[in-house]
């Protein structure tokens, strides 16, 4: 009896037969499901495009810098340009006119993507209840997680990214649904529907509707990809 | 001591000027017990009744109210006479009362040589929003100026290139900074959003990021060919020659 009985078989005693080594001429092998592997490159490589606007920036500069580093998870570079990018990080209050650009920027970057809405302002408008700014960059472009904070702490965008971080764990690439899946979005106008805009970009909408808008019934931060709108 | 003493804020926009004032042309009498400003005299003297009114604020500021007609020639003679010479447009910016009454238009000079300062301000009703461009005296006003009418309205004859400049070029809802804009705008925000989309981000150039992308052998984008007549007279020589 042992730890490990029922698990693998252990060879004790002298080997009767030869074990499988890379030069023992025995065929070796190294079993894993084919979504372990694609989920572990990916989750430990994730490559932020930082869209910074405003004092969310700071803080997401703090994040990167020595003392949060955020290279400890894979994110050793932050990536300045859209197409070697794979998180958008949204930091900051994002108006009218920056919205085509933050489209643009979204659109040139690779599948698979995620993004990351960082502080009040991105993710509802914060305090900018007024007519230059979006309500919510979910209006603009699909968001997976949303950070809260007024700006987050580094704290919080390091538990956003490892939120990210699990969900690409738990997606299944090689699945029917996600093979080959491209989010694309409609030409120059919203993914959402009109009412729905105007559901979630009311007076302190965002901040109670998020998880409605993005498709997701019950409470929690998290949206799957398959509850992601489009 | 009366109720009005107490406003602040908002409730003390009530005691700016009424639609009732926009249209006086006499004289106001001599300023008694004002100090003296050497370029608010000058301009009595030589301008006479353009010249409106003439207050203090905020302990030293001097502000000269001018005829909203002749501002232009005003302000090219206190830029250009040697005794005077305010050299440096400070800013130029607008104030609107609310409430339907008159809309000022602020230019703040400076005179380096003299190191004095003007405020001279024109008051506009909010049907006849026009008044002359300084773009020939100042170059600074430019951009100003273009602020100006994006967030006011006020339009500024013979600017070269009057547009929008802090708003997208395909803006409808007016001017955000007036006080009878409501805060959240004019459209619904289904709408806000599908017009911030729908810009075009790459097809708006100024007529200088055009030659500049002309000179250095780029294709234009399609409304603008190249060798276009007519752009050559409005800037006069390029290259901020002015």
């Amino acid at each position: 009896m042992g730890l490990n009985e029922g698990a693998l078989p252990v060879h004790t005693g002298p080997a009767e037969a030869p074990q499988g080594g890379l030069f023992s001429g025995q065929p070796s092998f190294l079993t894993t499901k084919l979504d372990a592997v694609v989920n572990w490159a990916r989750t430990n490589s994730l490559w932020p495009m930082p869209f910074g606007t405003a004092c969310c920036a700071i803080e997401m500069m703090a994040t990167a810098a020595t003392r949060y580093d955020l290279a400890r998870f894979g994110m050793e570079r932050m990536s300045f340009s859209p197409r070697q990018a794979d998180l958008l990080i949204c930091a900051g209050r994002v108006s009218y006119k920056m919205a085509p650009v933050l489209r643009r920027i979204w659109e040139q970057m690779p599948e698979p993507k995620w993004a990351i809405s960082m502080g009040a302002c991105a993710s509802s408008g914060g305090v900018f209840d007024v007519y230059s700014m979006v309500q919510g960059i979910d209006t603009i472009i699909p968001v997976d997680v949303y950070v809260p904070g007024c700006p987050p702490r580094p704290e919080g965008l390091i538990y956003g990214i490892l939120m990210i971080q699990e969900k690409i764990r738990n997606s299944a690439p090689t699945s029917r649904a996600e093979w080959g899946r491209t989010d694309l979005l409609p030409e120059s106008a919203s993914a959402l529907t009109d009412p729905m805009i105007e559901d979630i970009t009311a007076p302190f909408g965002n901040s109670t509707n998020q998880n409605r808008a993005s498709g997701l019934v019950s409470t929690g931060a998290m949206v799957r990809a398959s509850d992601r709108r489009p | 001591m009366s109720n009005d003493a107490f406003k602040k804020g908002l409730d003390g926009l009530d005691s700016g000027p009424t639609p009732s004032q926009a249209g006086q042309t006499e004289a106001p009498p001599a300023a008694a017990g004002l100090p003296p400003h050497p370029s608010v005299d000058a301009l009595r003297e030589r301008f006479g009744d353009a010249v409106l009114r003439h207050e203090l604020v905020a302990g030293d500021e001097h502000v000269v109210y001018v005829d909203p007609a002749r501002v232009l020639e005003m302000l090219g003679w206190l830029k250009d006479d040697p005794a005077h010479r305010y050299d440096f447009l400070q800013d130029l910016t607008c104030v609107d009362h609310g409430n339907g009454r008159t809309l000022q238009v602020v230019w703040q000079l400076w005179s380096i040589p003299n190191k004095l300062n003007l405020r001279v301000k024109a008051t506009l009703p909010l049907d006849a929003l026009e008044v002359d461009s300084v773009y020939h005296l100042w170059r600074a006003s430019d951009w100003l100026e273009r602020e100006a009418y994006d967030m006011f309205g006020v339009v500024f004859r013979g600017h070269p290139d009057l547009r929008r400049i802090l708003m997208p070029y395909n803006y409808a809802e007016g001017h955000p900074l007036r006080k009878d804009f409501p805060l959240r705008g004019r459209f619904t925000r289904a709408e806000q959003t599908r017009r911030a989309l729908a810009q075009k981000t790459e097809d708006h150039y100024s007529e200088k990021e055009l030659r500049i992308a002309h000179a250095l052998g780029q294709a234009l984008p399609e409304p603008f060919a190249p060798g276009e007549a007519g752009s050559q007279g409005q800037f006069g020589g390029m290259g901020g020659a002015g």
